[in-house]
Formats: structure tokens, sequence, C-alpha cells
């Protein structure tokens, strides 16, 4: 094996991708050759600088990415789900179904779905007096299908079906049923996106004392950073307010997501607060992230309090 | 010596999933099924198309684009290769058509104005701890515009090999699969991308 051929096997043999006999003797070519080991050790050396600048999403961005994704894919389906009653909404439902199970070419099943509604927030209503202009839809599936039922004229079939109500409920902020299904929605453990709706609209009304605790308890426990980075918006006019400022602190010390991190700083350090020395100097000792880091160094020079403890 | 890449890619990585069950789900028009069949994939879907466009918007575009189709197309899936290889045909065919329309276009990172000047909070992400150091912190920044520079120079299709087999650690058998071409032809293909990066990169020290 000579050098040349060696020069061009080196990616490979650093990929993994060389039959073991070739591998072995590019080995033994490295370790007896100056020049050829010095072509690998620059192949290594780029290798690690590619993957430093690896571009990797962040959890929020990609939290948004499959909101965005899942809203569409409502749209996508929403003409298939209409409002329906009675016969009319069996035979909406067998529009839907039997185009499908021919495509498929599957039979029957026992539960085969007839309209594809999805129900994006599972809460319970609060309560019967809903808004006026509510509209109920019906989602089907089929329990059972029978032949030739006994006591049914001959040719007739029995199809037992599964429904379940869906309602969509409409009305302003200012009304408070739709305030209380957006702040149960915004703890809908099943669905982030939801969640992230929910709280993006809550945060526009957060002179609300109610709404201002649900942004606090979100942007502390909400398991989805874009969750909490839509509440820590919300957060934004009331930084000046010292049990916002605790939370806002505590997710400063404490949030795994850079991204949050980096809000929670940019809200904090927009007040002057002699009472935020102690969080910033320990944010300083510890923070792995360079503009928390910095952010953290300038306030503290603002507040003319030393940047490390002592 | 030699990497192994297995185990890479965003589904091989997860706890166990019924994946044809899923398929077969989503075929007969289960959402649910579908959105737990985008979560098995969709970081590393994310991540190859922002490795690959250098821009967070059109990753993002690439992303609902690629997704979408799955759904709108699962119908015609037929199992008759893997779903990671069918779903990234699509990722990738829509990867290639963005890099081919712009050609070359210079990476975009996320700068943003601060009261210190600007910064690249895309790389405050990623390399926390070198930012302690000024010179360190510049020789980031130098070597970050090297690699944009680097990968530009790649033709979109070198780009797409690279990005497989570096990033996305997928072997270059599967990589000729989804791209439509031999293992051969991949394998010339990460060779000249490889060269190109090394000529590009090899004296920065």
């Amino acid at each position: 094996m000579n050098c040349e051929s060696v020069v061009k096997l080196i990616p490979l043999y650093y990929y993994g991708e060389l039959a073991p006999d070739e591998e072995d003797r590019v080995e033994q070519h490295i370790d007896g050759c100056a020049a050829c080991a010095r072509e690998a050790e620059r192949h290594r050396a780029v290798t690690a600088a590619l993957e430093q600048h690896q571009m990797r999403p962040s959890a929020a961005l990609l939290a948004e990415c499959r909101h965005d994704l899942m809203r569409a894919v409502y749209r996508d389906e929403a003409p298939a789900v209409q409002a329906a009653t009675g016969w009319g909404h069996i035979r909406q439902g067998f529009a839907d179904l039997f185009p499908a199970l021919f495509r498929l070419r599957m039979p029957i099943g026992a539960m085969a779905l007839v309209a594809l509604g999805f129900v994006s927030a599972r809460f319970s209503m609060p309560g019967a007096d809903l808004p006026p202009n509510t509209e109920a839809n019906v989602i089907s599936s089929v329990r059972s299908v029978q032949a030739a039922p006994e006591g049914a004229p001959a040719g007739d079939v029995r199809i037992v079906l599964d429904e379940t109500h869906r309602r969509t409920v409409e009305g302003s902020m200012n009304d408070g049923n739709i305030q209380r299904l957006l702040l149960a929605a915004a703890h809908d453990e099943n669905n982030p996106g939801v969640r992230v709706e929910s709280v993006d609209i809550l945060k526009n009304h957060s002179d609300s004392s109610e709404i201002r605790g649900l942004l606090l308890n979100r942007v502390v426990n909400d398991p989805n950073a874009g969750v909490r980075l839509k509440a820590l918006d919300g957060l934004r006019q009331f930084t000046g307010d010292p049990e916002v400022r605790k939370v806002l602190a505590e997710v400063l010390l404490h949030d795994d997501n850079a991204g949050v991190r980096i809000q929670a700083v940019d809200e904090l350090t927009s007040h002057t607060d002699d009472n935020m020395v102690g969080v910033l100097q320990n944010v300083v000792q510890k923070e792995d992230n360079g503009y928390v880091r910095r952010r953290c160094e300038k306030a503290l020079k603002d507040l003319n309090a030393s940047v490390g403890t002592f | 010596m030699a990497q192994d890449a297995s185990g890479a890619v965003g589904a091989r990585s997860s706890p166990k999933i019924d994946e044809a069950g899923l398929i077969r789900a989503v075929q007969r028009g289960d959402q649910d099924a579908f959105e737990q069949l985008v979560r098995a994939y969709d970081h590393s879907v994310l991540r190859l198309a922002m490795n690959l466009l250098r821009s967070e918007e059109d990753a993002r575009d690439v992303f609902q684009e690629a997704f979408l189709r799955v759904y709108r197309s699962i119908d015609s899936f037929r199992f008759d290769c893997s779903f990671h290889t069918w779903l990234y045909r699509i990722v990738t065919n829509i990867c290639l058509d963005h890099l081919r329309k712009r050609k070359v276009r210079k990476e975009e990172p996320a700068v943003v104005e601060t009261p210190e000047g600007p910064l690249d909070r895309m790389n405050d992400f990623e390399e926390a701890a070198a930012h302690a150091d000024p010179e360190r912190n510049l020789w980031n920044v130098q070597l970050g515009q090297r690699i944009a520079g680097a990968l530009g120079s790649l033709t979109p299709r070198e780009r797409m090999v690279f990005e497989l087999r570096h990033y996305q650690g997928l072997r270059l058998r599967n990589i000729g699969e989804i791209l439509g071409t031999s293992e051969e032809a991949a394998k010339n293909c990460l060779f000249r991308a490889t060269q190109k990066m090394r000529v590009e990169l090899g004296d920065f020290q």
C-alpha cells in the first residue's frame, strides 16, 4: 500500500468504512510513515473542528416546529370533520371510511375509524354554561358490524357506533369561560403544542393576577422549553415585581435550557436591583453559556459589585 | 482508532417503538400515531436541515414540508425499504432543492446586538466554555467562518453525503440508498468532499 492510496483511504478509515483487512493495512502504513501519520493527524484535527461547529436545534425551536407542523396537519384534516347530526353524520362518516378501506385493501376491523377527528386539548369542560355560539360535532368509530342480524329484514346489516362529542367554543378573552378553558389547556400534560398555543394567548392578558400566576407556574414547572419561553414573554412587563424577579432568578440558576436562561437574564438585568447581586455572582460562577455569563458580569459592574465571591 | 457511527440517527437511539404499527395507524388516518412517528425522527431531521442549510428559517421550512409530504403520501409507503430511508429521501430531496436554488449561500448566524457588540447566540449554545478566553473566542469565530467557507465550496451532493456521513452518522450504503446511487458513488463523493475540506481547513491550527 503506497502513500497515495493511504491518503485516499484515511477519511474512510476514520469513518469506519473500510474492510477489516484494509483497515489493518492502513494502520500498519501510518505506524511506519511519518508523512501519512501527519496527514492522519490533520484529518483528525479537521474532524474535531467540524464537530465543535456542528449546529444543533434548541429544544424551543424543535417544540415550535412540532407545533407548527401539527397545526398544519389539523388544518389539512379540517374539511373532513364537519358538523353533522343523526343519519347525515353517519353518512358522512361512511363517506370517509370506505375510500380509505378500499385504498388499503384491508378487512373491516372491529374498531375501524369513521371520522378522523382529533381533539387537541383533553380536558373536562368547566361547568355547563358555555358561551352561546357553541356548536357540537360528533366523532364516531365503528364498534361492531353484523350481517343479517336476528329479527331484521333480509339483507340488512347492523352497525354499532361509539360516539364522542366535540365542541367548538368561541368567545372573547373577557369571557370567564374562555379564560378558564385556556388556563386548563395550559396545563394539558399530554399536548405541549396546546400548552404553547394557550400560553401564547394568555401571555397577552397577564394583567390578570390569575393569568400571571399561571405564567409564573409554567415558567418553573413546564417540561417544554417552548412553553417556558412563551410564559417568560408574558412576564416581561412585570420584571420590577419582586415575586416575578424571584422566579426569574430561580430560572436563571436552575433551568437546563440555555435559550430560557438567556431570556431570563435579559429580563432580570433589564431592571437595576441590588438584591440580585448574590444571584448574579452565583450565575457567573456556574454558568456555561457565554452570553448569560457576560450579561451577569455587566449587570454586576453596573451595580458596582464584584464579579467574584470571596 | 476507526470510528463506528452506529446509532447516530433519531429513532435508532430512541426506546423501541412499534414503527410498523404506527405507520399502519397513520395510513388509517390516526393523527396521534403520526405525532408519535414525527417525534421519533424530528430532531435528526431538523438537525440535518440546519446543518445543511445553515439557516434556522430554512430548516423550519424543510421540517414542515418534509413531514407534511410524509403525512400526505404515507399511503404510498409499501414497507419495501425502511421508513427511515423513505423519510430521508424526502428530506434530502427538499434540502437539495434548497441548496441548488441558492447554490451557495453564506451562513447566516443568529447574530444579536448586545451592549457589548454583536454576538452569535448560536455559537453560545454549542461552545459554552470556550468563551472564557477572548483569544480562544476569536479563534473560534475565525474557525467558524473557515468551516462555513469550506462547506460552501462543496457541491450540493457532496455537501449532502458529507453531512449524512459526518454529522448524521449514516453508513455509506444507506446514504447511497437514500440518494438513489451506489455505495461506491457515495464513497467517491465523500472522498471529494473530505479532500476539499482538508484543503480549506488543513492549515488552520
